[in-house]
């Protein structure tokens, strides 16, 4: 009996340590001993009021350093990540970039997240010198500027993506975008989308909303007009699913095709969507599903557990900013440990980067000197299906005329 | 009765020129269909600003918290749905949170503001607003989610658009509300206190009309209409605390449309907005600036209703 009692703890102990391992986070040099040495100063920012909180990306990017920390940190070296929030305003967006580039002398910029901040400070960190790796971009100077990089993909290629979807497995040959009428944001993604169908010999058009109007049906019917047997919903959450209640409210679900950009894939949207939408509405994710395993996303989610605050978000954007801190620590651990506080040489260190890998991304991440940057143009779509996400196409690369000028970037660094 | 007459005439020749300049050379089945959208948004616009015209009238404040006192009314009524409350039940509470929120203002702040000017007592409800928008925002992430009622389910066909019983509830709620808040205040005693009061603050105190309890129905009253608009808001337009709140902007639109007194103006003001808003949809080169049709409607008339009048910043001539 006593040899049964033995035998059974000694098996539950063996499935606690494996659980354990299981969650065993893996973060830089992974020595297990705190760095100690002089830190070094590393910024982000990020945009969190009404409307909209974007600091998932930040609150990801800081558990890693963290983690990296408690792990030796950068040969020895702890990272102290300065995080400011522009709370949606252009003035203290640029006030935050100010302190952190004059005052705090920080040597880059890693996980940002804002619709603000990237189109106030392009300028500012090209003019500086410093490479900003952002990680919940959304505005076109986040991916037509020499000196920011972002993980995420932002609207652009998740609208060509998704309007490919369609067009390839659904045979959609008339689709209506739904943009924010918002110069960067909403023309500049739509536009490419139309750019993308008329390519391809099919009709594309754009309908924009203004994000002060109440009235989201008078856009409906502006699509229905067009002639569309497709309507790709490029808006922020909240945005689309009212605009998804006035095409319910109509009984369109069923009369017309639907699909979305990333902001729909988010835990949250199927309930808030409701039964009536279950699947009827394919969403273009920027980044491989949560649930789809792999080192990185075990990773990810155990650095989360032990790192982050009670509560952070596990969603896109925190992906994203777990995965631009985890390149940004992998090209300081490949510097001369000498150079570490020059801000030209951690720039240079993060131009260099070129096909890094993670199975949190579906393609290859790159760098390089170039004046627009956009390494991640390749993604998962996904059908709201029965309270959740369900995968209908697994990674693949979108094509458009846009991504030429990218592509051509590629072929030069030899990554294609 | 014929100043009503005269009123609607002008609204509904200016929705008139704007439906044969807008919809010129399109179906008539499309103009339709946008016509019936505008009235549809026009309806809570109109909604919004009575609220704002009776409490007006009654204690000369222009309350731009009106749409966060609303939002943090839906705001709880959806999160006690969550927490698996009746319906019925969670809807009462956020109605009930509103009134609670517009009487603690009217009683605990703006009798301590009475004798300012009206921009001073304006300005602070917006600071109420912004109290409102903060606590909510740290209370409630930002989620999307959504507020339904039964009533989104069942609709009918009118001119080719499907309007739901919760969008006709709204314009017959309107309109009720005009008819029976105009008899209360022509033929009950409170409303002649409560006109009294618009009429000479002064007067009233002195003639031994007990003000601060007519002001409290006020308050109430307003606060219930800010609780309904802030409901319908939630359901017809979207969930999300900071749109609700600032939707109080084309409401004070619709209000000035009444002159910030005659309710029937700000119903048919508030509906020709919504009209003239989704209208100008048809046009390439317009269907930008809609959102700023509210205001340019309320301009015209401040512009024709103070023509050749002086009017101080204390708003007395």
């Amino acid at each position: 009996m006593k040899t049964l009692v033995t035998a059974g703890v000694g098996a539950i102990a063996l499935m606690l340590c494996a659980s354990a391992a299981s969650a065993e986070t893996s973060c830089g040099m992974n020595t297990g001993e705190a760095a100690t040495g002089a830190p070094i100063k590393v910024g982000g920012i990020h945009g969190n009021a009404a409307p909209g909180d974007f600091s998932a990306s930040t609150t990801a990017a800081a558990a890693y350093f963290d983690c990296v920390n408690a792990n030796g940190g950068i040969h020895g070296r702890p990272i102290e990540y300065l995080v400011e929030n522009d709370q949606w305003n252009p003035e203290l967006a640029a006030q935050a970039a100010s302190k952190l580039l004059d005052d705090e002398n920080v040597v880059a910029i890693v996980g940002n997240g804002s619709f603000v901040e990237m189109a106030v400070n392009a300028n500012t960190y090209r003019d500086k010198g410093i490479m900003a790796m952002a990680s919940a971009c959304a505005v076109s100077e986040c991916f037509e500027s020499s000196n920011i990089v972002s993980t995420n993909q932002g609207p652009l290629p998740s609208t060509i993506g998704a309007a490919q979807y369609m067009v390839e497995d659904k045979g959609a040959k008339n689709i209506s975008c739904i943009g924010l009428a918002i110069p960067n944001v909403g023309p500049w993604s739509c536009g490419a989308m139309e750019w993308y169908m008329t390519s391809n010999d099919l009709v594309g058009s754009t309908v924009l909303l203004n994000p002060a109007s109440p009235d989201v049906n008078s856009g409906l019917l502006e699509a229905v007009a067009s002639g569309a047997d497709t309507i790709l919903v490029n808006l922020p959450a909240g945005l689309a699913i009212a605009f998804l209640k006035a095409a319910e409210e109509q009984g369109f679900g069923d009369a017309y095709q639907w699909a979305s950009s990333t902001p729909l894939y988010d835990k949250t949207v199927p309930e808030a969507l409701g039964e009536y939408w279950d699947g009827k509405i394919y969403v273009n994710a920027e980044l491989t599903p949560w649930d789809k395993g792999g080192p990185d996303a075990t990773n990810w989610l155990a650095v989360m557990d032990a790192y982050a605050p009670d509560g952070a978000a596990r969603d896109t954007f925190s992906q994203s900013g777990f995965v631009s801190a985890k390149f940004f620590v992998d090209a300081l651990l490949a510097m001369d440990p000498g150079q570490l506080d020059s801000r030209e040489a951690v720039t240079s260190a993060i131009t260099q980067i070129k096909g890094a890998t993670s199975d949190l991304l579906c393609g290859p991440y790159y760098v390089g000197e170039a004046d627009r940057h956009m390494p991640n143009h390749a993604g998962t779509m996904v059908l709201v299906k029965d309270g959740g996400f369900e995968t209908v196409r697994d990674c693949y690369e979108y094509d458009s005329p846009y991504f030429e000028p990218i592509f051509e970037q590629e072929k030069a660094l030899g990554i294609r | 009765m014929r100043q009503i007459i005269t009123s609607a005439v002008v609204w509904i020749a200016a929705c008139v020129i704007m439906v044969l300049w807008l919809g010129a050379g399109k179906p008539s089945a499309v103009v339709g269909l946008f016509l019936v959208s505008g009235l549809a948004v026009g309806s809570l616009y109109a909604l919004g600003g009575i609220g704002l015209v009776v409490l007006y009238r009654a204690t000369g404040v222009l309350n731009l918290a009106a749409g966060a006192i609303g939002m943090a009314g839906v705001m709880f009524a959806w999160q006690a749905v969550q927490w698996g409350w009746p319906q019925p039940v969670a809807w009462i509470a956020g109605l009930a949170l509103s009134v609670g929120l517009a009487l603690g203002y009217g009683r605990g702040v703006a009798p301590r503001m009475e004798w300012r000017e009206p921009v001073v007592k304006a300005v602070a409800t917006l600071g109420f607003a912004l109290v409102i928008l903060g606590v909510v925002s740290f209370l409630f992430s930002d989620d999307p989610r959504k507020f339904a009622l039964p009533t989104d389910k069942s609709a009918v066909m009118i001119l080719g658009l499907r309007v739901t019983v919760t969008r006709l509830i709204v314009i017959a709620l309107s309109v009720f509300l005009v008819v029976a808040i105009s008899i209360a205040l022509n033929r009950t005693r409170i409303g002649l206190q409560m006109r009294a009061l618009a009429n000479n603050r002064r007067l009233s105190a002195l003639i031994g009309i007990p003000i601060l309890r007519v002001e409290t129905v006020a308050w109430g009253v307003a606060g219930l209409l800010f609780g309904l608009t802030g409901f319908f808001f939630g359901d017809l337009v979207r969930l999300e605390p900071a749109v609700i709140t600032f939707l109080v902007i084309p409401c004070v639109a619709a209000a000035i449309a009444g002159r910030l007194e005659s309710l029937p103006d700000v119903l048919m003001g508030g509906l020709t907005m919504g009209v003239i808003e989704s209208l100008l949809t048809l046009s390439p080169q317009l269907k930008n600036v809609r959102p700023v049709a509210p205001f340019v409607i309320a301009a015209l008339v401040l512009l024709a209703m103070n023509w050749r009048r002086r009017i101080s910043i204390t708003g007395e001539e």
